[in-house]
């Protein structure tokens, strides 16, 4: 391996590129010593090479060229690094509902959920010192230029990281070994260690997105600056939910696995529950990411105009028809899940009726969402409809109607979250009518409101209609919160019509559960390359001009080449995480030979 | 015969990924290069001047990403049809010429009513546009709707003010707040 990994560092080396490309004010131009520096002679009575001492501006990767390769290896960082964060909060609330409730099932199926974990923690850090030294290797100046810009947050992350290995590895082996509340504390440890490891990390990314704290040369006036920049915190935020919906997503479809292949009831009817735990888990986190996404687009409006408008209005823009693509598969998969799962309960069939409607809205929110301002068409086809926007659909593809499609796609989706949840329950409260009829009205009236901001906003100016998004944002978050509370009060000691039959659900659902997973997985890709992206020809956006052959934008089909490749990698790999988890529940060797 | 669920699996995950690379090769294919440099000769006319100037807010000013040519509706920025002869009358005491600098050097000066205060200065990273390359765009935007007249060699109260943007790295932007 070694002898491998001198022979690739030299190949590299060997396509170094010298171009007269700035370098960073901080960086070194002088080797170390500050004086020119031969090679060191292998023997006394040679004389010294006369060549000099040259840093290397960029190296290349053969095929495939340097940002391809880290592109991708920094995009299966991110994926398990997700991972890593999510499954242990999960894991710990599970955990705690399990010793709160002295259910013994929630204490398996948190466990289940850490089996996953050292494996998957091995592998981001494998992916961690893959693209540290990729860096260095490739884009040695803007490297050592970071380094110089966030040398003080170096040491605190790599005690963070001594933490995180501590309690991962004792909330994992000491399970059912200490007091359930030194193992909860823990989880809690595991977590924040893993929260605040992100955190350091999301500053150097968004420092390169929205810097500040540097002299216009690029020195260090301030490194709090630095790494409190405009889209950290909104970064940090979004993230946080991102990697809870996504690791829910692959816990879920870790039990769609499992119950695929399961022999018995009681195996499927667990991976059912363990499924249903883990995809309520996304989804849950996923319906407030789009307000998280909101906060971080209007910070980087707030920090520059210019690449704001890059993002939605200038190349990126694109991008987002795409998204909104992946979004609308991820509601109809989750909603049909819901619905198929509401087949494992008795006495569903109240609630089966409304799902149609249901469907109508969701898909003709979908439809408006995936509406784009400009259509694709021939010089004959922009002659007819008079310019790039289609005369009736053109009036679809702006935002006042995407954001209000988005706003009820998000309602109806909770709606239907919120049937699943009420299936085979009566509320037995006496003010269960009251109830309904106000959860009934808030519904109706933020669903209006929402519907009429949106068309409000085709007749007022540009100024008033940008921020309607924010009462359209903040009414529906109302209406998740104040439903929800009611109906956790309505269905309190509610009598039970049926019982919900875990492990009788059609296989085709585990397929859905896999698919919502790889959505997921290819949305993070996507929208990962969009917040690198958006800088195009910088390093560091406004400071670190990117001057290597791999400056350019690439088209979006090439982009969603790269993402398809890395997330196909991605699922290899975690396929070998299932694989090797699941050894621990076979039985010993010794034990099957005797067997046999 | 019955193909088993790990081989499902591998083929819906194929399956899912290949239609999202599908969807993307759908969408507009647009590589963006890096902006190049503008070479200016001092005896370039103003007709030359424009066509720079229309390169320009093609690619290193993305002007065009914000504003449109003639057309109407719910617009998020001003269109810029007819702003030739509009920019003679927009300010009191301030020529086509010194209100289209100010426009694009400081433009948060005068807003057009109804739109956001949102444009960046020009002269500043990420653009970094020189005043002789503002002057080209001042060139474009005269023609449209008014009568070009710059040169190389006008004047006015900008030029000239602008530091040299430093040989590397570029210098950056001093993030306050909302523009």
């Amino acid at each position: 391996m070694f002898v491998g990994s001198m022979a690739m560092a030299s190949s590299l080396a060997s396509r170094m590129v010298q171009e007269p490309a700035p370098a960073p004010a901080a960086a070194a131009q002088a080797p170390p010593g500050g004086q020119p520096q031969a090679s060191p002679a292998p023997a006394a009575a040679q004389p010294a090479p006369a060549k000099p001492y040259e840093e290397a501006q960029y190296r290349k990767v053969p095929v495939v060229g340097s940002r391809v390769a880290i592109w991708m290896v920094a995009q299966l960082h991110l994926l398990f690094a997700a991972f890593v964060l999510a499954i242990p909060i999960f894991a710990l609330i599970v955990e705690a509902i399990g010793y709160q409730t002295g259910d013994r099932r929630y204490d398996r199926l948190a466990h289940e959920f850490t089996k996953l974990l050292s494996v998957s923690f091995s592998l981001t850090a494998t992916f961690g010192a893959a693209l540290t030294f990729m860096l260095i290797i490739l884009y040695p100046k803007f490297t050592n230029y970071m380094m110089s810009v966030f040398s003080p947050t170096f040491l605190p992350y790599v005690a963070l990281f001594f933490a995180e290995a501590f309690f991962l590895y004792t909330y994992y082996y000491g399970w059912g070994k200490f007091h359930p509340v030194v193992h909860l504390g823990l989880g809690l440890g595991l977590n924040v260690a893993g929260t605040a490891i992100m955190i350091i990390a999301n500053s150097w990314l968004t420092f390169m997105m929205s810097p500040r704290g540097v002299s216009p040369n690029g020195a260090v006036l301030s490194v709090w600056e630095a790494v409190n920049n405009f889209t950290w915190m909104p970064i940090n935020v979004h993230r946080v939910i991102a990697n809870v919906a996504f690791g829910g997503s692959v816990a879920a479809a870790y039990a769609a696995f499992k119950f695929l292949q399961a022999t018995t009831d009681e195996e499927r009817a667990h991976y059912d529950w363990m499924g249903y735990i883990g995809n309520m888990v996304a989804i849950s986190a996923f319906l407030p990411l789009p307000f998280a996404g909101y906060w971080l687009a209007k910070e980087i409006y707030a920090y520059s105009q210019s690449l704001g408008l890059t993002m939605m209005g200038g190349a990126f823009s694109w991008l987002f028809i795409i998204q909104a693509i992946l979004i609308g598969n991820l509601f109809l998969a989750a909603n049909y899940y819901l619905w198929l799962g509401m087949g494992r309960v008795e006495g569903q069939k109240s609630f089966q009726r409304v799902i149609k409607y249901l469907l109508i809205v969701i898909v003709l929110c979908f439809m408006v969402w995936a509406t784009p301002r400009s259509i694709i068409a021939t010089v004959s086809e922009v002659r007819a409809m008079r310019g790039s926007t289609h005369p009736v659909l053109g009036f679809l593809g702006v935002m006042s109607a995407k954001n209000t499609a988005v706003n009820i796609l998000i309602l109806t989706t909770f709606m239907s979250f919120l049937l699943y949840r009420r299936t085979g329950k009566v509320a037995t409260v006496p003010w269960a009518k009251t109830g309904n009829a106000v959860q009934l009205a808030i519904f109706g009236g933020v669903a209006a409101l929402v519907i009429f901001l949106g068309v409000y906003g085709y007749f007022v100016e540009a100024t008033v209609r940008i921020g309607l998004s924010v009462p359209q944002v903040l009414s529906v978050l109302f209406a998740m919160v104040s439903i929800t509370a009611i109906d956790v009060f309505l269905f309190r000691g509610a009598s039970r019509t049926g019982e919900v039959r875990w492990g009788r659900i059609p296989a085709i659902s585990q397929y859905v559960l896999i698919f919502i997973a790889v959505t997921f997985t290819w949305l993070m890709g996507l929208m990962g390359y969009v917040r690198s992206g958006l800088r195009q020809h910088w390093h560091v956006y406004g400071v670190i001009r990117d001057r290597s052959p791999d400056a350019f934008t690439p088209t979006l089909g090439f982009a969603t080449q790269v993402v398809s490749a890395t997330v196909l990698l991605f699922f290899l790999l975690i396929g070998v995480v299932f694989w090797i988890t699941s050894l621990h529940d076979r039985p010993d060797f010794e034990r099957r030979t005797d067997r046999s | 015969m019955r193909v088993p669920h790990i081989v499902r699996i591998g083929g819906l995950v194929l399956a899912t990924t290949g239609f999202y690379t599908y969807v993307g090769q759908m969408v507009p294919q647009k590589e963006v290069q890096p902006p190049e440099e503008t070479v200016l000769s001092s005896d370039m006319t103003t007709a030359d001047m424009a066509k720079v100037g229309r390169r320009i807010m093609d690619g290193k000013g993305i002007c065009l990403t914000c504003h449109t040519i003639g057309k109407s509706g719910a617009l998020r920025f001003p269109d810029l049809a007819g702003v030739g002869g509009r920019a003679k009358t927009r300010v009191a005491g301030l020529s086509d010429v010194e209100y289209l600098a100010q426009s694009l050097y400081e433009p948060t000066a005068f807003v057009v009513p109804g739109f956001p205060p949102a444009m960046p200065p020009m002269n500043q990273p990420p653009f970094s546009l020189t005043d002789d390359e503002i002057l080209c765009i001042i060139a474009e935007l005269q023609t449209l709707g008014g009568t070009p007249n710059v040169t190389l060699k006008t004047r006015h109260r900008y030029y000239g003010k602008t530091a040299a943007p430093a040989a590397a790295p570029a210098p950056t932007p001093t993030p306050t707040g909302a523009p």
